[in-house]
């Protein structure tokens, strides 16, 4: 019991670096994150993913394998051509399977995550015919709806794999778009405090983003509006650090640490919608202690403007 | 009398044409540079009132808005439109149908 005990404490730490976040990207945009292009004041924008983290490469003795599948719901709102505000509903589907003496063991929860409202401030904009370069600030809270105290038949889930933190966790940043009718470059740094709850604490995690977007086809539609449909290819990376868990006040030295990934992705624009797929390979892992180690994160997504 | 109904289907014609008649407004809009994008301003333009059609060229910026006759748009109400939805109205001219 006590080794059972143990490796659920450490288990809740090393998943901690596993969540991941919904992007709030809105246009033509990174797949992976945030962007700075604009959302007309009074109008809306929808936007549902679908993602897979497959976590299995466990440098520990457990064997562990974590699968998480998660339908992030995204709305975003115009409130002035400058201040726009995002809800991020998050639904999981997570499933942990490891090694005990008694044989290999699954465990697996479902629901509603941990919703997160931002808003974000068009600080800084330059238009010129067929492109604009715009930076833009955002606040935003993630606020404990996600379960923290979900059992199954073998008592409290570990942390990771519960569907919320307990507690409210502010997050700030930064973004910077760059687009012309051709290209894209994205970049965004972004910072989360978590905060304790239940005796424990995710590590905070420090974000770095780029991106480039090349267009590669377009189609004109012979519809009145003569807006055309693109394709961009690109290539993302993202450098995401995150500090120790604590757990009781002691920091947990099998949690944390950085990873940075590299995602090709695709992405098809119409006026009306925007499709987009993403595959993120973490192709440095430097994780803290025995950290469970990513496979890969897929993503697909779709946006709708309303 | 031949001479009378020639001349008032002339007439109608005439007048229909120009009832018909609208006027163009020719938008040069700045950091158009997707379509997803423009589709704010589009759905705004589409909304006002009097505005018959609204045709975009994104490699030049332009933005074609077409009226029923009567109908004005003011260079404010515009760059109002233009400004909610996230650009920047660089110019207008305006030209009758």
């Amino acid at each position: 019991m006590g080794v059972l005990f143990l490796s659920l404490r450490r288990a809740r730490g090393l998943y901690g670096s596993l969540l991941f976040s919904a992007s709030f990207q809105l246009c033509a945009a990174p797949v992976t994150f945030n962007t700075a292009l604009p959302v007309s004041r009074g109008e809306g924008v929808v936007r549902v993913q679908v993602k897979y983290l497959s976590a299995t490469t466990d440098p520990g003795d457990m064997n562990r394998a974590l699968t998480v599948k998660a339908l992030p719901l995204v709305a975003a709102w115009g409130a002035t051509s400058r201040w726009t505000l995002f809800g991020i509903m998050p639904l999981y589907d997570k499933t942990m399977k490891h090694d005990m003496p008694s044989g290999r063991r699954k465990r697996s929860v479902k629901g509603l995550g941990d919703v997160t409202t931002m808003v974000r401030y068009t600080a800084y904009s330059q238009d010129q015919p067929g492109r604009t370069f715009r930076i833009a600030p955002f606040a935003g809270i993630e606020m404990p709806t996600g379960k923290e105290n979900e059992q199954d038949m073998f008592g409290q889930l570990p942390g990771a794999l519960q569907l919320g933190a307990g507690a409210w966790n502010p997050l700030v940043g930064i973004v910077t778009t760059a687009q012309s009718l051709k290209q894209e470059w994205g970049f965004s740094a972004s910072y989360k405090f978590n905060n304790e709850a239940n005796n424990f604490e995710h590590g905070d995690e420090a974000r770095l983003e780029l991106s480039y977007h090349q267009r590669v086809w377009v189609r004109v539609p012979a519809d009145s509006s003569s807006l055309p449909h693109f394709l961009y290819v690109g290539v993302e990376s993202n450098w995401v650090w995150q500090s120790e868990n604590q757990n009781n006040g002691q920091q947990n030295p099998d949690s944390g640490g950085a990873t940075f990934y590299l995602a090709p992705t695709l992405q098809y624009i119409t006026h009306r919608t925007v499709a987009d797929i993403a595959l993120q390979l973490p192709v440095v892992q430097n994780l803290n202690g025995n950290a469970l180690e990513q496979d890969f994160i897929f993503t697909l997504s779709l946006r709708l403007n309303y | 009398m031949k001479k009378l109904i020639l001349l008032t289907v002339i007439n109608l014609l005439w007048s229909t044409t120009l009832f018909a008649a609208g006027t163009q407004y020719n938008l040069r809009v700045d950091g158009l540079s997707c379509p997803f994008c423009a589709y704010g301003i589009e759905k705004k333009l589409i909304k006002t009132e009097g505005v018959a059609s609204v045709t975009f060229d994104l490699e030049k910026g332009l933005i074609k808005v077409k009226v029923g006759e009567g109908v004005i748009l003011t260079e404010a109400q515009l760059k109002r439109l233009v400004d909610d939805a996230g650009f920047t109205l660089r110019s207008m001219s305006k030209q009758f149908l």
